[in-house]
């Protein structure tokens, strides 16, 4: 994978770029790993260190968002019995890449994360999600799992402070919306994979019934040095006081040097692409930015200087999401573009809500045909109805994510769409309304 | 008190107990939001996002089906924005929908119709290409069109929530969603039809009506299902009287809509072909057809003749207890006063009696104390001798319900296993069960009562009130040794201990009786002691708490209480309580028949002896159920008169004299009993076949010219005179209110009432080897209900053979293995008394040393059974034989 050369102080991506370091746990613990579950362990009351992760301002960097402390702080206070930790690791959100490099080349890290959390809610029990296809990841966790084992920072009594803490790794079998949390859950106790209706919410009901917390995995490996260097510091970097850390952006499409670059939030667009991702590719100059994952509307040459934090990004009309952003080039289609996301989208839609799963095909097959040239001028009012039909109106938050690229390619390419449909009313084809194939 | 809210929907203000969905709260001020996932019976799953409506406060619409009321909420269900919504919801549902409604079952009672025609405009914008599924069978009696599937997962969430089946499940991903059941053998499942019912549009229908009819041709008539003692509330539909289908509505009757395979499917019986038009008498040997005059006069004639050659104890009537009450009660009322006889049985004798007969000892009631409310909310349940399921499918889903969805402990005592992948097989939800053979029901409950007293689990209020009972209940089972019980069970006395602890801990328990105890020796003794099980744990008497023997035919409660036995008055009363006796002579104007009265064994034997001369037998075939080792045949047919009532000519019949064509009742009014003692309306939905007319009718022609006449205008008016006679049958609720134990009976119980009998009911009894020890090619057959099949006529309905057409012995696959036999073999069955050869089914749900046989299909399976009858109750037994098996040359 491609690396720039660190500008700041890494905090996530720091061992894994050091020279001949494997991940193993004794590089891990060279680096000074599990010092942070020392520390804490035993000696610092778990309310203390939710109390800690609130203070850093630790956000969730699996898309939504939200705030770290505050989510393990809604788990029922008097409550025996039962908690788990999700760790999700179902990546697949398209353009993004990070998790998995946290967990294949630093997986100690990861697990560190998850036990400072399992202390912090008084879960005994984790799992990590992972996605299906991560088979090397899912192998590379195993074995970090078993060596923290032997060393007695998982299992049993672990590091003789009478703590238990398991993990356990389990493989996803391969649909997206396994990444959504109640889906995730609902795969885990071995179901159909379909998100669940909220309320009630994981904090209180969620793994068989029972308090859950689910973190992705990067918001989980920030959580070793928010302990060993306290929440001040953390919440000294990025723009605080909303969007504090660090934050691994996912660079993909046409920029020099696609990759993870971690970098403190609140940097421009302009910075990441042009300063870290060495620039365009050719001299084509940048068409469109996709800033936070697949899930989030594009942006365009006028948003480069907006800065990359959470406030900035939703006040821009995006979302920072799961920070996987794509670069797009002048010349490219949007209207394929958003077709191509729109694919996506409608071969993830798990069908369970009637607009997300109708609303799809209708979606795919109305950009196919104005792709395909045969589009008429009113599509562009039905798919603007069916977007607006969608969002808002769904079990999970899939029904808003899959609209955003059509809508905001319509509000910023919109004459792309139209030449499109004009060439096919000028050759005729627009009539055209069936495929060949269905046409009798 | 319930805690409450109060909110605003569309401007009426409403108060609703907290936790009612907006939906439902909707509803109750008339406000009906549109939906297709919801259903009152499911967990909310808000997929089909049709009832979206604006609540005050919230950001983006909500779904009505999902969100609890909360108090000072305001609802609004008809905003621009809401309908809007709605519209749209629609606009997508139908984005992929065939809309082919002409040639759609459901067409015309369609939600998606419905709604389409309220929100949605005459065309649509989509104008891509539609999914479409290639078309699948399915299975023989539910048809699928996928194409029409809105995906609201209701049938898959009932198969599962509710029936516990799980044979259903959407397979593929977002409109390529398809429900299919799993693996690739057509559907195996209980067939209850409930994803027919629940579909709220046309992917799930019934094959058995397809494309017969459009809903507003048809004629409905509520009435209940006669297939077993749960006694379902049905709808029947006709048209042009022929049967079209059956449905039972949410919130109708005692099953609440819910049916079983039997009741849904099974409806054919009444018009099969085969069924009876007209009078027949045997003439020169043979059976012809009679006018009714002809038929009435010679049976009148002959009866007349015969009483006086040998006065009325040579007579005997027999009825079968699927009759309704107001036959039951002509009946007896026509023996006992026009013949003049207590010869009077029903098949109420095959096992109902031994339950009746219990818990009139032992508390003084004649129907359970309990109702299916109280068994959903009980906190332990205790199962005896019953896969309730395959028998009374209803009582069933209650205790379904109770675990499932209230977490309560189920124990199991039943001669089967708890097996992965099987169907309707309660004990896969035991938490305690005990595989027993069929013999072994009696030391496991010892097994119970001795963990109860050795533990110190009595109830202390017992044991101060009681010290005698107490004390002789605990020497009697403290003789019991541990190793006994546990070589009789198959069971550690750990086991035992264990089940105790949880079901002595709860404060509602109910136990259900079965068929496994109360068709079996000592079936009312074995009642008893399971009500000195509750008595000694102190739930005996408690509210929600109560023995409960389960009634296999749809009016065995009635026939006991209409006084269809000879020991039984009307009411039920002892047939010898002198001041019942005078209560009903004042009210009959007659002086009753005394003397003892013989019962169904006691009539054979007497018909086979000669003392017995003639009999009447309604809606009953002694000579068809029981074995022919009884010899029913033979004494039949030595009777001077055998008078027939019956809708086909069933072994029985075939050997009478003079043959009646009765209506079945789907052609008659009056009213069913049901397990729980509730009674309810039965009402015709065809026309009478042939010249077939009502039992009641017959017999109340008959008494007229047998010179005692007995005219009712219709089944009303015998109605009218049984409210007047029997509690019980005053008010017909929506639901029974049980008696309370008499605590006189009980104090007289725990005094001295126990100790008659005591010894043997506390013994462990002889027992069969076990097959462990079993060198030999020995096992015991045991021949069971299915669920598939009940009562006399179930294989008459077309339905069900396409389910269940034939008999298979079933065994454990270890004995297969020790028998060299494998699934399919062809093998001879045998004892001394004979054999019979047929098909080997292999299944982990039969324990090692049982096989199974159903009772449908046991015309064979019959010849091996020996016939035992109870000396204290005269209830025959034959449900099990020690057979030899080997494979058929
Ligand atoms: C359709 C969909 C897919 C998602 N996929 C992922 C995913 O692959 N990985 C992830 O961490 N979160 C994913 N999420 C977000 C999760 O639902 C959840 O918000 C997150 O795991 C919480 O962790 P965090 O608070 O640490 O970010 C997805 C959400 C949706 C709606
Ligand atoms: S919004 Fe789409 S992905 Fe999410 S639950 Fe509904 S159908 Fe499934
Ligand atoms: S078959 Fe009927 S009940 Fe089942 S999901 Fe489809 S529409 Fe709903
Ligand atoms: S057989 Fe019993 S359970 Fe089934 S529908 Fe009829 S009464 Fe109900
Ligand atoms: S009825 Fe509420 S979402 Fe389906």
């Amino acid at each position: 994978m491609t690396m720039a050369k660190p500008k700041y102080e890494l905090i996530l991506l720091k061992n894994m770029l050091q020279p001949g370091y494997t991940g193993s746990l004794a590089d891990y613990e060279r680096a000074g790993g599990y010092q942070a579950l020392r520390k804490i362990l035993g000696k610092v009351a778990p309310a203390e260190v939710t109390a800690m992760v609130t203070k850093s301002g630790l956000r969730g960097r699996g898309g939504a968002g939200f705030p770290a402390g505050i989510k393990w702080g809604f788990l029922p206070k008097d409550y025996q019995g039962p908690k788990y930790l999700c760790c999700n690791a179902d990546e697949s959100e398209p353009g993004t890449f990070k998790d998995r490099q946290l967990m294949e080349r630093d997986p100690h890290q990861v697990l560190e994360g998850i036990a400072i959390a399992c202390y912090a809610i008084g879960a005994e029990t984790a799992y990590i999600y992972i996605r299906g296809e991560f088979v090397l990841g899912a192998k590379i966790l195993e074995k970090a799992i078993a060596e923290a084992r032997a060393a007695g920072y998982l299992g049993k009594n672990v590091l003789g402070a009478g703590v238990t803490i398991d993990v356990w790794v389990h493989r996803g079998a391969g649909a997206y919306i396994c990444g959504e949390e109640t889906a995730l859950l609902e795969s885990l106790e071995g179901k159909r994979g379909l998100p669940r209706v909220k309320p009630p919410f994981p904090a209180t009901a969620g793994l068989y019934g029972k308090p859950t917390v689910i973190n992705n995995v990067e918001t989980l490996a920030n959580l070793p040095h928010i302990i060993t260097r306290g929440p001040e510091w953390f919440a000294s970097i990025g723009s605080p006081p909303k969007s504090t850390g660090m934050r691994i952006f996912c660079v993909s499409g046409h920029v020099k040097r696609p990759g993870n670059y971690e970098v403190p939030m609140g940097i421009t667009c302009r910075d990441l692409i042009f300063e870290h991702a060495g620039g365009m590719r050719s001299d084509k100059p940048l068409k469109a930015i996709i800033p936070g994952g697949a899930s989030a509307s594009f942006f365009t040459p006028e948003h480069l200087d907006v800065k990359l934090d959470f406030e900035s990004v939703a006040q821009a009309g995006s979302m920072l999401g799961s920070g996987g952003v794509t670069v797009m080039e002048e010349g490219t289609s949007m209207v394929w573009a958003a077709l191509r996301l729109m694919e996506f989208f409608h071969h993830e839609s798990c069908g369970k809500c009637s607009p997300c799963r109708e609303g799809s095909s209708w979606l795919v097959q109305t950009l196919r045909r104005i792709v395909n040239k045969r589009g008429r001028m009113q599509d562009l009012e039905t798919l603007t109805d069916l977007c607006q039909n969608i969002a808002g109106r769904t079990v999970c938050a899939f029904g808003d994510a899959e609209v955003a690229p059509i809508l905001s390619t319509l509000k910023y390419w919109r004459h792309e769409y139209e030449e499109l449909i004009r060439t096919a009313e000028a050759n005729g084809s627009s009539e055209l309304l069936m495929p060949a194939a269905a046409r009798h | 008190m319930v805690e409450t809210v109060k909110l605003t929907i569309d401007g009426h203000h409403i108060t609703v107990p907290k936790g009612t969905l907006v939906i439902e709260a909707a509803r109750q001020v008339g406000v009906m939001v549109p939906h297709f996932c919801y259903h009152p019976k499911l967990k909310p799953d808000a997929n089909c996002r049709m009832c979206l409506v604006e609540i005050e406060k919230m950001p983006k619409l909500q779904t009505a089906c999902s969100t609890p009321a909360a108090e000072g909420m305001v609802v609004r269900t008809a905003t621009t924005v809401v309908n809007e919504a709605h519209k749209s919801v629609l606009e997508f549902i139908l984005a992929n929908h065939p809309l082919d409604c002409p040639v759609c079952d459901q067409g015309g009672r369609c939600d998606l119709q419905d709604f389409s025609h309220e929100y949605t405009p005459t065309t649509s914008r989509f104008i891509e290409v539609k999914r479409v599924f290639p078309k699948e069978y399915f299975s023989p009696l539910i048809e699928t069109q996928m194409n029409r599937c809105v995906q609201c997962l209701r049938c898959v969430r009932y198969c599962d929530e509710v029936m516990d089946v799980k044979a259903l499940a959407p397979s593929g991903r977002g409109t390529m969603t398809e429900i299919k059941h799993f693996t690739h053998h057509e559907l195996d499942c209980e067939f209850c039809g409930g994803c027919v019912q629940i579909c709220p549009v046309g992917a799930i229908t019934s094959r058995l009506s397809m494309y017969e009819f459009r809903p507003w041709m048809l004629k409905r008539a509520d009435t209940v299902c006669t297939y077993c003692g749960d006694g379902c509330q049905i709808t029947i539909q006709t048209k042009e009287n022929q049967l079209i289908e059956v449905m039972s509505a949410q919130g109708a009757g005692r099953n609440n809509g819910d049916l079983c395979a039997r009741g849904f499917f099974g409806y054919h019986v009444s018009t099969h072909p085969d069924r009876l038009q007209h009078p027949l008498i045997r003439r020169n040997g043979e059976l012809v057809q009679a006018t009714w005059e002809d038929a009435l006069e010679w049976v009148a004639e002959t009866a007349i003749r015969l009483k006086l050659a040998h006065g009325p104890n040579a007579f005997g009537g027999l009825i079968g207890a699927r009759c309704t009450n107001e036959d039951l009660y002509l009946f007896q009322k026509f023996m006992r006063l026009v013949v003049g006889t207590n010869n009077i049985d029903s098949s109420a004798r095959y096992g109902q009696i031994n339950g009746v007969r219990a818990l009139r000892r032992v508390q003084g009631t004649s129907r359970w104390t309990v109702t299916f409310d109280d068994i959903v909310s009980a906190e332990a349940l205790l199962l005896v001798g019953t896969n309730v399921t395959e028998t009374n499918p209803i009582t069933g889903l209650k205790v379904k319900e109770a675990v499932k969805k209230r977490q309560a402990t189920l124990l199991t005592i039943e001669a089967l296993e708890p097996a992965v992948g099987t169907i309707s097989n309660i004990a896969n939800l035991a938490a305690h069960h005990f595989s027993v053979q069929p013999d072994g029901f009696k030391p496991a409950v010892l097994g119970l009562i001795k963990a109860v007293v050795e533990e110190n689990l009595v109830s202390q209020p017992l044991a101060q009130k009681a010290p005698g009972y107490v004390q002789a209940v605990s020497e009697a089972v403290r003789r019991l040794s541990w190793q006994a019980i546990e070589r009789a069970t198959g069971s550690s006395s750990q086991s035992f201990i264990d089940a105790t602890r949880s079901f002595t801990r709860t404060a509602r328990a109910v136990i259900l009786v079965g068929q496994g105890v109360l068709r079996a020796p000592d079936g009312s003794g074995l009642t008893a002691t399971l009500l000195d099980l509750l008595l000694l744990t102190g739930h005996h008497g408690l509210p929600g708490c109560g023995v409960a023997p389960l009634a296999e035919e749809n009016n065995d409660q009635g026939a006991v209480e209409m006084g269809a036995a000879l020991e039984y008055l009307p009411g039920p009363s002892d047939a010898n309580d002198q001041a019942a006796r005078a209560r009903l002579a004042q009210a009959w104007k007659e002086e009753l028949p005394k003397g003892p009265g013989k019962s169904l064994m006691e009539m054979i034997e007497g018909a086979r002896t000669g003392s017995l001369k003639a009999m009447f037998i309604v809606g009953e075939n002694p000579a068809g159920s029981l074995p022919p080792s009884a010899g029913t045949m033979e004494a039949l047919q030595s009777l001077d008169l055998l008078v027939c009532q019956e809708l086909f000519l069933t072994e029985t019949a075939r050997l009478a004299h003079v043959v009646l064509p009765a209506c079945s009742y789907a052609e008659k009014d009056g009213t069913f009993t049901n397990t729980e003692g509730h009674v309810q309306s039965v009402r015709h939905a065809i026309e009478l076949i042939g010249e077939s007319r009502p039992d009641w009718e017959i017999l109340s022609a008959l008494s007229v010219l047998m010179g005692y006449p007995l005219e009712y205008g219709d089944a009303k008016e015998i109605f009218k005179e049984i409210r007047s006679l029997i509690p019980g049958y005053g008010l017909l609720g929506p639901a029974p209110t049980p008696p309370r134990p008499d605590q006189a009976v009980v104090e007289s119980y725990l005094k001295t009432g126990y100790s008659s009998g005591l010894a043997e009911r506390y013994t462990l009894g002889e027992r069969r080897a076990a097959s462990g020890e079993r060198k030999d090619f020995s096992l015991t057959l045991l021949v069971t209900q299915t669920l598939f099949h009940s009562g006399k006529f179930s294989t008459r309905a077309k339905g069900l053979l396409q389910v269940q057409a034939e008999g298979a012995f079933s065994l454990n696959p270890a004995d297969g293995t020790r028998l060299g036999l494998a699934e399919g073999d062809r093998v001879r069955v045998s004892n001394d008394l004979g054999e019979m050869t047929t098909t080997v089914k292999l299944q982990d749900r039969v324990p090692v040393g049982l096989a199974l046989f159903p009772e449908h299909f046991d015309q064979e399976a019959r010849r091996l059974l020996r016939v035992s009858t109870d000396p204290a109750t005269q209830v025959p037994y034959y449900k099990s034989a020690s057979v030899k098996v080997e494979k058929a040359k």
